[in-house]
C-alpha cells in the first residue's frame, strides 16, 4: 500500500516538474536568447555547447596566429575564442564567454558549404567549417564525447534540413553591399552593379562624406577577414569600425545586420511584397494618418520632396501598419523610416521598423504608447541615480524632464539633433541596443549641466537644448589654445561623455528599470483610458458614474484580446463576448441548469442576438462600450413603461408600435428565456423574498410572544429554518402561471388581422391541483395551436402588450422591479467572479440581511397588538379596497389611463375570472411592497387574516 | 520693451491636422507653411504681445494631435493658465473632439483655466469648401461651457492675433504675475531675452518680440 502511494506521489511529482520545464523555463531562455542575438521568431535552442573557434581566413587555410590552444586569453592576438556555441533551426551562434564584444557570430546554415571533421591532438571532436565566402571556421569541441557526438549529429540534421534555403542564398546576396565590394575589388568583375540601396545614392547622403572612402576600405578588409552579412564574425574591431561611424553607403546592410532584421528579412522573402500587394488600395484610420503625413517627414531632404521618396515612405508605412494593426501609425515613425530609407531599401526598412518596434524601444509606438511613457519613467531613475544634483533641481523647482525628453527617446533624436548625428546615434542604438538612447540623453544633460541648473522650468530647457543640438558641429572648446582640443567638436564630447561616463547603462540595466515601473505606467495609462472613455460615454439616465465604471470593467474584461494598457487588440464585443459581458452580471444569462435544454438554449440566443442587433446601433455587428451603455440603461430604467416599451421594442419594427404573430410567439419565448432564472428557482423576486421575511417574522414573533423578548438589536438566530422547496415551488408556480396567462391573453386581445377565429381557451383557465409539469404541457399545446397556426394571423400593438403585463402581477413586477434588480452593475468585476448564485445562497444573503427581518418582526408585533384591539372582518376588507384606490392613483396614474382605455382587466376577463381574482388581490400585496412602510402595516393585518 | 513681463502658460490641443502648430507658427512668425513636420511630443515656442501697460510672455506648448499621444497630454497641460482648443471647421469629428477636450481640460486642468475654442481653416469656406461645423453649434458650447470663441484662418491670419490677444485680455494679470513669482522667475529677466532669441530664430523668422501683435 505504502509502495503504491509513494509511486502515486514519484509520479504527480515528476508531472509537477514535467510541466515546468516543459511551459516556463525554456521559452524564457529561448525567448531571452532569441531577443540578444536577434534572431527571427521561432530560433529555440535546439542544442548547445561549450566550444573554441577560431576563424581561417580564406584562401591561406592558416589560422591566424593559432594559440596552443590552452585557452589562455591573455596575449591580443589570440585568435582562439572560449565560449558558449549554439544551434538553432538556421542559425549557429557563438559567444564568447569572457567577452562578448570579443567574438560572436550568427551563422546562417545555409552558407555553410562544408563541414569537415579536422585531426586534434588536443581536442576529443574538432569540426572545420568552410562557409560560401570562403571563410573557415574551426570549432573544437569541449565537454564529453557523448554530448559533442549528439551536438554534431544534431547539427548534421539541421544542415540537411536547410538545403532548400540555400537556393534563397544567391539572390539575397545580391542585395547586399558587403558582397558588391568583394566582387568588385576581390573577383574583379568589371560588370558587376551595387545592389538596391537606399534613397541617399540617388539623393546625396547628409552631412560629411569626406571620409566615406577610406571607412569602406577598413569594412573591405574586415568582410575578407571576419566574413559578412549572414556569415559575419563580430569581432572588437566590428564595434569599433561602427562606433567611428558606419560609411553611408555600408550604413543600410550594417544597421539591418545590427538589428537581426537581415534575419527576417532572409527568413521571409516574400512577406513584405505580399502585404502590399494583399492589402493595395484597402483603407484604414492608419493609412488616413499615414497620409496625412508623408509630406512633413524630413521635408527638408530632396528625395521627400519628390515622388520617388514619398512613395517608399508610403510603402513601408502601410506594410507595417498591415503588419502589426495593434499598432497601426504612430507619429515620429514617419520620421525614423524616413531616415532609414535613405540607406536602406524599402524591404530593409521595413524589416528594420519591424525589429525596432518589437526588440529595441516596445510599446513606443502602441496605442497607448506604453512604452514611450515607460522609458520616461525609466531615465527619470536614471538621472535620479546618477546625476543627483540635477535631479535635486529638477524636483525643486518642478520641472517635467520628460516634456523635455520625450521627443528624444520617441523619434530616437531623429528630430532633435541635425541628420548626420542622429545618424551617428542610431548606428550605436542598433549595435547595442536601447541603453545607448539612455546614455545619449544622460549625455545631453550632462553636458550641458551649467547652464540648465541655471533655469528652472521646463520651457527654458527646452531652448537651451534646442540651441545646443543645433550647434552639436562646433567646437566644444572654442576658446581652447590648444589647437587639438579646439578640435573637438560638442559632439565627440557628447559621445565620450555618453558611452564613457554611462557606459555602466546597460541594457540589462533598462530592462530591469522597465520591468520595476511596467506595472505603474500600466496602471496610470489603464485608468487614465477608463476616465477618459468615462468622460466621453453619452449622457445615460439610469446608471451612476460607479455603474458606468463597473459596466467599462466588465466590458473590457470580456474581450480576450484587449490589453488596455498595450492599447492592442479590439474595443469591441462581438456576440460571444456579449454573452459572456451580460452573464458576468445578469442573473437571467448566467449559465444554469436550464442551459442543457435545447429549446431553452434556443430561446436564449435568439433572444441575446436581437438585443445584440437592437444595441449595435452602428450596425457593424459588434458593440462599443457606449452602445452597451446606451442598451443598458433602456433595461434599467425605473420607470416600468419605459421598461415594457423598451422590451417590446426588441420585437417590432423602428417606429411601428405592433408585432405579428410570429413576433407575438418570440416575444413570449423571450420572456419565457427572461424569467427562467426565477421560474426554475435560482433567483427569487420581490413577492417570494417578502413571502419569505414574513414567515420568517411570524415565526420569530410565535417564539417570543412566550417570552416577551425585546427585539431591539436583533440578529437572526441560526435556529430558523426556512422550507426552501416550498418557496421555489411556489415562485415556480406563479411564473408559470403568469407565463401561461401571458400567452392566452397575448392571443386573446391581439387585434386578428384576418377575421377573427375562436380559439378554445377555456380549458386553460388555472386548476389549482394541476401540476406544474402539466401545465407545461397544456402551454405547448395553446402554442401550437394559435400562434403557429398560418391560418391566423394576429397582430399585437404596445398598448395591448402593455395590458397584458399589467394584468399580471409577476410579470408587472417583472418589469417593475425585478428585471431591474437582477442586473447588477452595482458590483465590482472582482466582487462578480465570486458572487454567489442559486437560491440556497439568495436564501443566506437574505438571513444575513437581519436588520430588514427585525424591522419586520418590530412592525408585525406591533400589528399584533393593531388587531388585538381593532375588530376585524369588514375592516380588514374595506382598507384593501382603499390601498388598491390609492395605489393606482398615486404610483401608476398613467397606467390608470392605460388600463382605463381598454377597460380590459376589470370587466372582460369572464373566462379566466378567477384566476384574475387572485392575481388582483396577489397586485395589491406587490403594490404594498413597493410602497413607503407606513403603507405597510395595513397589508400586514390583511395577510394575517 | 520696459513694461512689466508677465508668463502665461499656453497649451494647443486638437486633433490631429486641423492646424495648431500653423495657428502658433502664425502667431509667433506671422509665417505659414504647407507642410509642416508633425509635432512629436510637443514644440514649445514663446511670443511676447504687447498689452499696453504690460507685456505678455506667452509660452506656448504645441501638442501632438494624434489620438494615440491624448495620454501625453496632461502632461503638457498641467499648470497650463491658457488652452485652445482647436478644431477644423470642416470636419465635424473634429469638432467632437474638440468637445472631448473642453471636459477634459474642466476636469483636469487648473480651475481657473482659461479656454479658447478655436475653429479654423475658415479660408477654406471662403474658398468654396463646405462647413460642417456650424458657427452657432460652437456659439452655443462656448457659451456653455465658458469659453473664449475664434474662428481663425491660419493660412490668411484672419483673426489670429485675436484669439492670444482675448485670451491675454481674459487672464487676470494678478495670476498671471503671482503664477510668474511663484516659479520663481524674479531674477530671471535677462535669460527670458536669450531663449526668447533662441526661439525665434529658430523657429525661421526674426520679427521682433512683439511686432507680430500690434493689433
Amino acid at each position: 500500500m505504502s509502495f503504491f502511494d509513494t509511486l502515486r506521489q514519484k509520479a504527480a511529482s515528476v508531472k509537477f516538474l514535467d510541466k515546468l520545464t516543459d511551459s516556463t523555463e525554456p521559452i524564457n531562455r529561448d525567448e531571452k536568447f532569441r531577443l540578444v542575438y536577434k534572431l527571427p521568431q521561432g530560433e529555440l535552442i535546439v542544442d548547445d555547447t561549450n566550444a573554441d573557434i577560431s576563424v581561417m581566413r580564406p584562401n591561406t587555410g592558416r589560422i591566424r596566429a593559432k594559440s596552443a590552444g590552452d585557452g589562455t586569453r591573455a596575449s591580443n592576438t589570440s585568435y582562439v575564442y572560449s565560449g558558449r556555441l549554439y544551434l538553432t533551426r538556421h542559425y549557429l551562434v557563438f559567444k564568447d564567454s569572457f567577452d562578448t564584444t570579443s567574438c560572436t557570430f550568427t551563422i546562417n546554415l545555409s552558407t555553410v558549404r562544408k563541414v569537415e571533421r579536422a585531426a586534434s591532438s588536443s581536442y576529443a571532436t574538432s569540426l572545420a567549417i568552410t562557409l560560401h565566402c570562403q571563410t573557415r571556421i574551426a570549432i573544437q569541441f569541449i565537454g564529453l564525447r557523448n554530448r559533442t557526438d549528439s551536438f554534431c549529429q544534431k547539427l548534421k540534421e539541421a544542415l540537411r534540413e536547410n538545403v532548400p534555403n540555400t537556393k534563397r542564398l544567391a539572390p539575397f546576396l545580391d542585395s547586399c553591399y558587403s558582397e558588391y565590394l568583394i566582387a568588385k575589388n576581390v573577383l574583379n568583375k568589371p560588370d558587376v552593379h551595387p545592389p538596391p540601396s537606399g534613397l541617399g545614392q540617388k539623393y546625396r547622403y547628409p552631412g560629411d562624406v569626406s571620409k566615406e572612402k577610406p571607412k569602406l576600405k577598413l569594412w573591405f578588409d574586415y568582410f575578407q577577414d571576419q566574413g559578412r552579412n549572414l556569415t559575419i564574425v563580430k569581432t572588437g574591431l566590428f564595434y569599433k569600425l561602427i562606433r567611428v561611424g558606419i560609411p553611408n553607403r555600408l550604413r543600410g546592410e550594417i544597421w539591418e545586420l545590427c538589428a537581426g532584421s537581415m534575419y527576417s528579412r532572409f527568413a521571409n522573402p516574400e512577406e513584405y511584397q505580399t502585404l502590399l500587394k494583399n492589402n493595395a488600395g484597402k483603407e484604414s484610420r492608419a493609412i488616413e494618418e499615414i497620409e496625412k503625413d508623408l509630406n512633413r517627414s524630413l521635408p527638408e531632404y530632396a528625395a521627400y520632396q519628390d515622388e520617388v521618396g514619398i512613395n517608399r515612405l508610403r510603402n513601408v508605412l502601410t506594410a507595417y501598419s498591415w503588419k502589426n494593426p495593434d499598432v497601426g501609425y504612430c507619429q515620429a515613425m514617419n520620421i525614423l523610416v524616413a531616415g532609414l530609407l535613405i540607406f536602406m531599401t524599402e524591404e530593409q526598412a521595413f524589416w528594420c521598423l519591424v525589429s525596432v518596434c518589437d526588440n529595441y524601444v516596445p510599446g513606443y509606438y502602441s496605442k497607448t504608447m506604453y512604452g514611450t511613457l515607460l522609458d520616461q519613467k525609466v531615465f527619470e531613475s536614471f538621472v535620479e541615480q546618477k546625476m543627483p544634483v540635477m535631479w535635486e533641481h529638477i524636483k525643486k523647482h518642478d520641472i517635467q524632464l520628460s516634456v523635455v525628453s520625450l521627443p528624444w527617446f520617441l523619434s530616437l533624436f531623429f528630430t532633435s539633433m541635425p541628420l548626420p548625428f542622429a545618424f551617428r546615434i542610431m548606428d550605436i542604438f542598433l549595435l547595442n541596443g536601447p541603453n545607448a538612447l539612455f546614455q545619449v540623453a544622460l549625455g545631453v544633460l550632462k553636458v550641458n549641466g551649467e547652464d540648465l541648473l541655471e533655469v528652472d522650468d521646463d520651457g527654458m530647457f527646452i531652448a537651451i537644448l534646442k540651441h545646443y543640438f543645433q550647434t552639436l558641429d562646433q567646437s566644444a572648446h572654442p576658446d581652447s589654445t590648444n589647437a587639438k582640443y579646439k578640435q573637438i567638436t560638442k559632439f565627440q564630447e557628447l559621445l565620450v561623455v555618453s558611452f564613457k561616463e554611462f557606459s555602466n547603462i546597460t541594457v540589462p540595466m533598462v530592462e530591469q528599470q522597465r520591468t520595476r515601473f511596467s506595472k505603474d505606467i500600466q496602471q496610470n495609462i489603464e485608468s487614465f483610458a477608463k476616465r477618459t472613455q468615462l468622460r466621453n460615454l453619452p449622457q445615460v439616465r439610469n446608471l451612476t458614474p460607479d455603474q458606468l465604471s463597473n459596466v467599462y470593467d466588465s466590458f473590457y474584461l470580456c474581450i480576450e484580446s484587449h490589453k488596455i494598457s498595450m492599447g492592442t487588440g479590439s474595443s469591441n464585443l462581438d456576440f460571444e463576448a456579449f454573452l459572456q459581458f451580460l452573464s458576468s452580471f445578469c442573473d437571467w444569462c448566467k449559465p444554469g441548469d436550464s442551459d442543457h435544454l435545447p429549446r431553452f438554449r434556443k430561446q436564449k440566443r435568439d433572444f441575446l442576438k436581437r438585443v445584440f442587433a437592437r444595441w449595435d446601433r452602428s450596425s457593424i455587428g459588434e458593440l462599443s462600450l457606449s452602445d452597451v451603455v446606451y442598451g443598458l440603461d433602456g433595461l434599467l430604467s425605473a420607470d416600468i413603461m419605459s421598461t415594457i416599451n423598451n422590451f417590446f421594442a426588441f420585437f417590432s419594427q423602428p417606429g411601428v408600435e405592433e408585432v405579428t404573430g410570429e413576433g407575438i410567439l418570440q416575444l413570449s419565448e423571450a420572456l419565457l428565456f427572461l424569467t427562467d432564472a426565477w421560474r426554475s428557482g435560482r433567483c427569487v423576486d420581490q413577492l417570494t423574498k417578502r413571502a419569505i421575511e414574513d414567515d420568517i417574522a411570524e415565526s420569530l414573533v410565535e417564539k417570543s410572544s412566550g417570552h416577551g423578548e425585546a427585539i431591539n438589536d436583533f440578529e437572526l438566530p441560526s435556529g430558523v429554518t426556512i422550507d426552501e422547496e416550498k418557496y421555489k415551488q411556489e415562485q415556480t408556480e406563479r411564473y408559470l402561471r403568469a407565463a401561461s396567462s401571458f400567452l392566452q391573453r397575448s392571443f386573446e386581445y391581439a387585434r386578428a388581422s384576418e377575421p377573427e377565429e375562436e380559439i378554445d381557451l377555456l380549458d386553460l383557465s388555472d386548476n389549482e391541483g394541476e401540476s406544474s409539469e402539466h401545465k407545461k404541457k397544456k402551454w405547448e399545446t395553446l402554442k401550437a395551436n394559435a400562434a403557429l397556426d398560418p391560418g391566423k394571423r394576429s397582430v399585437m400593438n404596445l398598448a395591448t402588450f402593455r395590458m397584458i403585463i399589467l394584468a399580471d402581477e409577476t410579470y408587472e413586477m417583472f418589469f417593475a422591479t425585478t428585471l431591474r434588480a437582477s442586473i447588477h452593475v452595482d458590483e465590482k468585476v472582482a466582487s462578480l467572479d465570486g458572487r454567489v448564485s442559486g437560491l440556497k445562497n439568495m436564501f443566506d444573503g437574505l438571513l444575513a440581511d437581519g436588520k430588514r427581518v427585525a424591522s419586520q418582526v418590530r412592525r408585525r408585533v406591533d400589528s399584533v397588538a393593531t388587531r388585538n384591539s381593532a375588530s376585524s372582518g369588514s375592516v380588514m376588507e374595506s382598507s384593501e379596497n382603499q390601498e388598491e384606490v390609492d395605489d393606482f392613483s398615486t404610483g401608476h396614474a398613467y397606467e390608470h389611463d392605460e388600463l382605463l382605455k381598454n377597460d380590459l382587466i376589470s370587466t372582460d376577463d369572464g373566462d379566466i375570472n378567477q384566476d384574475h381574482l387572485e392575481s388582483q388581490r396577489k397586485k395589491l400585496e406587490s403594490f404594498s411592497f413597493t410602497d413607503p412602510l407606513d403603507s405597510r402595516e395595513d397589508s400586514f393585518v390583511e395577510f394575517e387574516a | 520693451m520696459n513694461s512689466p513681463v508677465t508668463s502665461i502658460k499656453l497649451v494647443l490641443l486638437g486633433e490631429a491636422a486641423v492646424g495648431k502648430s500653423s495657428i502658433v507658427l502664425r502667431f509667433v512668425s506671422n509665417d505659414f507653411a504647407e507642410n509642416k513636420e508633425p509635432t512629436i511630443g510637443a514644440a514649445f515656442l514663446t511670443q511676447r504681445v504687447n498689452m499696453g501697460d504690460h507685456t505678455i510672455k506667452f509660452e506656448i506648448w504645441d501638442t501632438a494631435g494624434q489620438e494615440r499621444f491624448a495620454s501625453l497630454a496632461p502632461m503638457y497641460y498641467r499648470n497650463a493658465q491658457a488652452a485652445l482648443v482647436v478644431y477644423d471647421v470642416t470636419k465635424p469629428q473634429s469638432f467632437i473632439k474638440a468637445r472631448h477636450w473642453v471636459k477634459e481640460l474642466h476636469e483636469q486642468a487648473s480651475k481657473d483655466i482659461v479656454i479658447a475654442l478655436v475653429g479654423n481653416k475658415l479660408d477654406m469656406i471662403e474658398s468654396g469648401a463646405e462647413r460642417k461645423v456650424a458657427r452657432e453649434e460652437a456659439e452655443n458650447l462656448a457659451q456653455q461651457e465658458g469659453l473664449l470663441f475664434f474662428e481663425t484662418s491660419a493660412k490668411t491670419g484672419s483673426n489670429v492675433n485675436e484669439v492670444f490677444l482675448g485670451i491675454g485680455q481674459k487672464i487676470p494679470l494678478k495670476t498671471a504675475q503671482n503664477q510668474t513669482q511663484g516659479a520663481g522667475r524674479g531674477s530671471s529677466g535677462l535669460r527670458i531675452n536669450d531663449d526668447s532669441r533662441v526661439d525665434l530664430r529658430s523657429s525661421g523668422d526674426q520679427s521682433a518680440s512683439g511686432s507680430t501683435c500690434n493689433c
